[in-house]
């Protein structure tokens, strides 16, 4: 190796002659790497957007073009009136409040507990500990049309039916949650708690200064889904609601869009570009924690 | 305090919460199998007569169950493993560092799992027409004649399960990519100094450590696709002549019905063949010590 | 309303529980009709709380209103309810004893829901059976007792290309099968129309379009005691069904929801059938004037229709049951039919609204009037919706031709007596 205080340039020796080649080598591949993912994933991206795009785009079209034989893209004649009817006949302030508390309360619930019990039941040991994992996880098993009855009745008998409590309580603590945070936390190296324990430090304080901060990713994804499925979900909020003003964003469309005999698919398809606003939002806000940089472990 | 106590103590909120409000009803639908009951009982639910084993028993004399029963396994054993891959595929893309305008491309690919169902039908509907639509006619080019593909009794569940991976593919890359995050980059610094080149580090660094997330995405999916539902109940209505009925949709036919009893039967066989299958997936991708 | 303390319920629901279990074993019922309870007379007082789907849901409190200013001391609270899933969330409601005063229910849920105990049964003399057309107060009538009253109804016509009949050369409706085979017919090689019929080969509903033609042939669905799906008539009318299919009249691809209109108007399709719903929808994407409505043929019985709608009844828990049959019989006035008509284009139940300008002046409605007199429903059994999703399934193996008539009359009357009629 030359040292640092020689400025004479020096003719490459064979060894290095062959790295640069190497290297060089290394970026052209790179190179063609980087063109051909590009092109597979912006192919791929156009056949994922679409539809969406289509979406939005029809909530500008009449129910007439929308039904139009082969479908359009462009709206013919673009028109808010869509949007107008949905704001003008929904109570839209009502129902979007009430999806906006449940589905931020049940998110934050899900993230605190879940990830509590996440951690018990990835880094601590007690008993009917393995009993409790397989019971949760069967139960993301059973098709909720199933329980649907049977969680009336008992909400009915709590006096829970027709509030917000109502709505938020069930899906507080969401058997998908747990599993998610368990397998993340499993992850987190054991040295790095028992390095804290041995310092004298509390479970608790582990969990919030150590596991926590390090779940970042995990509450992200976490987040995003407990909040989708949290604002669209329709079949509980419909059951449990027993007048409009309980009614969450989901409830509301299907009231307006869907007859006995026939759809309307204009208003379908604008309501569901206006719910689904809120959870675009949320994920662009979230996805950045999916960005490396936070990568500490701390194991230095 | 003791270990038990402080597991306890974190686990307890969950706990709670979830053995009223989730187990509870499960419980009360297991109880609800074993007994005959329907919509005319829904006022006196305990006078029903208990028929122990009975309705699972029917279940496989119902012809249509069987039919449900196979597409959906059809379904999950070739639907799960093609949306994990294509999931993990394009997370390693995104993950790599070649790629610009990453978030374009992660929200991007999240789309389809939050776009309306009836918009995604539409627009498939259109794509897969016979004649005129973009998927024949791209077909056409290499000289291949395509079917009728929604209304073709054996093209329209292998249609539905490239939209099924289509669809999802997007969860499963939010969660390879948290996972992917994760992996301390040091780990890959140390390992490009020992000399291993990319593809080694995918197979024996990234694909290990990807593990408990791997088993995640798998067992999610595949409880999702077992319960598959809205793909035949929007796009086909489970037709052509039933191939398209998954179990779901049975269960939920049933349901409407009034046949709750037989209805909770069916949704415990799907729970039973959700355990097992997932209980396979710990077995495989379980999480060796690091 | 106010809401009991939690211990309060939960004493109540233990003892429910208690009284319930040491009731356990169903009741046999003893099969008789039953007869309603008077309603007193007056003005409507007290809460009422009702329940009505979809668009009617939107609208009814303009109704209701006008109800509470004809009686001030009553004040009723409509909750529009989505139809999507509406009918798991009406039985839910009756498992959790949270049901409202009065509630909208389609015609094909009354027998189901009159099974369960919770509706009452509708008063004599307060609303007139008379007054609605024959086929509507049927769907309200389940073992011979009364339960909901048809508040609208709407039955179905055939929609026809005006453009496509006139190049086949279609002077007038087809008033039999085989003058509609013929037309059918035409309008495919004459008229330019790729299927000169779309008839919904099978699948959810199917049902709408194939029974028609069991009665068109004077056949039944049942006759009081038994299935009658394997008679000769109704094995007929399977067949007549299926030779759309066979001679290439009708495709056998199911037409997804939302196409039909632009292939009818078109002309690809050269017609099908459908409810006065479609008449708003067809004018709508620029259809007014494009098409006409045919009546339903007659096979070797009537030209019979299917008929449909929605009923209203009153649940027994209600507190205010006289408030809650007086606002269902104040929406049975033939000038409130005519208003509700003029506020959502459904169509009066009663059959004196009809005679109303509004209704009688306009030739589109008129037809569906006409059809109105002869028009059936299924049987109001609680099992009708599951029989009726065996019916699509057979029928569908008919359309595409996988099975016969005869095989598929035969497997639909087993399926249905072994379902039964859940009595």
């Amino acid at each position: 190796m030359t040292s640092t205080l020689d400025t004479r340039p020096e003719s490459p020796t064979p060894a290095e002659r062959g790295e640069r080649a190497r290297r060089a080598d290394l970026r052209s591949r790179d190179h063609v790497a980087r063109i051909v993912l590009h092109v597979l994933l912006l192919g791929g991206l156009v056949v994922m957007i679409g539809p969406f795009v289509w979406m939005a785009l029809s909530s500008f079209k009449t129910e007439g073009e929308i039904r139009a034989d082969p479908p359009t893209w462009w709206p013919h004649d673009p028109t808010a009136g869509n949007y107008g009817v949905l704001f003008n006949r929904l109570d839209f302030p009502t129902y979007f409040t009430n999806s906006i508390v449940v589905a931020v309360l049940t998110t934050l619930g899900n993230l605190l507990f879940c990830s509590a019990a996440g951690y018990a039941l990835a880094k601590l040991s007690f008993p009917g500990k393995r009993a409790l994992f397989l019971v949760v996880l069967g139960t993301i098993m059973v098709p909720s049309i199933v329980t649907i009855v049977p969680l009336f009745v008992l909400s009915s008998n709590l006096g829970l039916v027709n509030s917000l409590a109502g709505l938020i309580l069930p899906f507080l603590a969401q058997a998908f949650g747990v599993f998610l945070m368990r397998q993340f936390i499993m992850s987190i190296p054991d040295d790095l708690l028992e390095a804290a324990r041995i310092d004298g430090a509390s479970e608790l304080r582990i969990y919030w200064q150590i596991v926590l901060p390090l779940c970042r990713p995990a509450f992200a994804t976490l987040g995003i889904l407990t909040f989708l499925a949290s604002w669209n979900n329709f079949l509980w909020p419909l059951v449990a609601a027993t007048t409009e003003d309980k009614y969450t964003l989901p409830v509301a469309l299907a009231l307006y869009a869907i007859g006995q005999n026939q759809t309307r698919y204009d208003l379908l398809l604008t309501g569901s570009v206006v719910i689904v606003l809120p959870v675009l939002i949320v994920f662009i806000a979230l996805q950045r924690y999916f960005v490396r940089g936070i990568a500490t472990t701390g194991l230095k | 305090m003791s270990r038990a106590l402080t597991g306890w103590f974190f686990a307890l909120p969950f706990a709670a919460l979830f053995l009223l409000f989730t187990a509870g009803p499960v419980v009360a639908s297991l109880l609800m199998s074993l007994t005959d009951l329907g919509s005319a009982d829904l006022l006196h639910p305990l006078g029903v007569n208990i028929v122990g084993l009975d309705n699972y028993l029917r279940l496989f004399d119902d012809p249509k169950f069987l039919i449900a029963a196979t597409n959906t396994a059809i379904f999950v054993v070739v639907g799960v493993p093609l949306t994990m891959a294509a999931a993990l595929l394009v997370a390693l893309g995104l993950n790599s560092g070649l790629v610009k305008f990453r978030a374009l491309f992660r929200v991007g690919y999240y789309l389809p799992v939050v776009t309306s169902i009836v918009a995604i039908s539409v627009v498939w509907r259109f794509l897969l027409q016979p004649d005129g639509g973009l998927v024949n006619e791209v077909l056409s080019w290499v000289g291949i004649n395509g079917p009728n593909w929604l209304n073709n009794k054996t093209y329209a569940l292998p249609t539905l399960i490239v939209m099924g991976a289509w669809r999802n593919l997007g969860f499963g890359m939010v969660i390879f990519l948290a996972g992917l995050q994760a992996i301390p980059k040091e780990l890959y610094e140390a390992a490009t100094i020992d000399g291993a080149g990319k593809w080694s580090q995918l197979r024996f660094l990234t694909v290990p450590m990807l593990r408990p997330t791997m088993l995640f995405v798998a067992v999610i999916t595949t409880i999702g696709y077992v319960q598959f539902f809205e793909e035949p109940f929007v796009m086909t209505r489970g037709g052509p002549l039933d191939s398209t009925l998954s179990m779901a949709y049975h269960t939920y036919n049933q349901f409407g019905f009034g046949n709750y009893g037989y209805a909770s039967a069916m949704g415990y066989v799907l729970f039973v063949v959700v355990v097992l299958l997932s209980i396979a997936w710990f077995r495989l991708l379980r999480n060796n010590v690091d | 309303m106010t809401r009991p303390k939690r211990r309060t319920l939960l004493l109540a629901a233990v003892t429910a529980v208690a009284l319930a279990a040491s009731a356990c074993g169903r009741d046999s019922g003893d099969g008789e009709a039953e007869k309603g309870e008077k309603v007193a007379q007056g003005k409507a007082s007290g809460n009422i709380t009702v329940w009505a789907m979809g668009t009617e849901g939107e609208k009814l409190s303009a109704l209701a209103d006008d109800f509470m200013k004809e009686n001030p001391d009553a004040k009723v609270t409509v909750t529009a309810v989505p139809w999507d899933n509406a009918h798991n969330k009406i039985a839910a409601a009756i498992a959790g004893q949270q049901t409202p005063d009065v509630t909208m229910l389609g015609t094909t849920w009354m027998g189901e829901f009159a099974k369960t105990g919770a509706l009452d049964v509708v008063p004599p003399d307060f609303v007139k059976k008379d007054d609605f057309f024959p086929g509507a107060w049927e769907t309200g009538v389940v073992d011979g007792t009364s339960y909901g009253v048809p508040w609208y109804v709407e039955t179905r016509l055939l929609f026809v290309n005006k453009a496509v009949a006139e190049k086949a050369g279609i002077t007038e409706a087809p008033k039999d099968w085989d003058s509609l085979t013929q037309a059918v017919s035409d309008m495919k090689t004459k008229g330019g129309a790729k299927w000169g019929v779309y008839l919904q080969p099978g699948q959810t509903g199917a049902w709408q379009t194939a029974m028609p033609f069991v009665w068109q042939n004077g056949g039944e669905v049942w006759d009081g005691k038994n299935f009658t799906l394997d008679s000769p008539e109704a094995t007929e009318a399977l067949e007549y069904y299926q030779s759309f299919y066979k001679d290439g009249l009708s495709t056998k691809d199911r037409i997804p929801d939302g196409q039909q209109e632009p292939k009818l108007l078109k002309g690809e399709i050269g017609a099908f059938v459908s409810g006065p719903w479609h008449i708003g929808l067809l004018n709508d994407l620029g259809g007014e004037g494009k098409y006409e409505l045919w009546p339903m043929p007659s096979g070797s019985g009537d030209a019979t229709s299917f008929i449909g709608g929605s009923n209203m009844s009153v649940f027994k828990n209600s507190k205010n049951r006289d408030g809650a049959w007086k606002f269902v019989s104040y929406l049975m006035k033939p000038e409130v039919q005519v208003k509700w008509y003029e506020t959502v284009n459904d169509l009066p139940a009663v059959q004196s609204a009809w005679d109303d300008q509004t209704l009688s002046g306009d030739e589109m409605l008129k037809m569906f009037g006409d059809q109105l007199d002869k028009a059936k429903a299924p049987p109001s059994i609680p099992t009708w919706e599951q029989i009726a999703a065996g019916l699509d399934t057979e029928l569908e193996k008919v359309a595409k031709g996988t099975e016969s008539a005869a095989d598929a009359a035969k497997a639909m009357q087993a399926q249905a007596t072994s379902i039964g009629t859940g009595g």
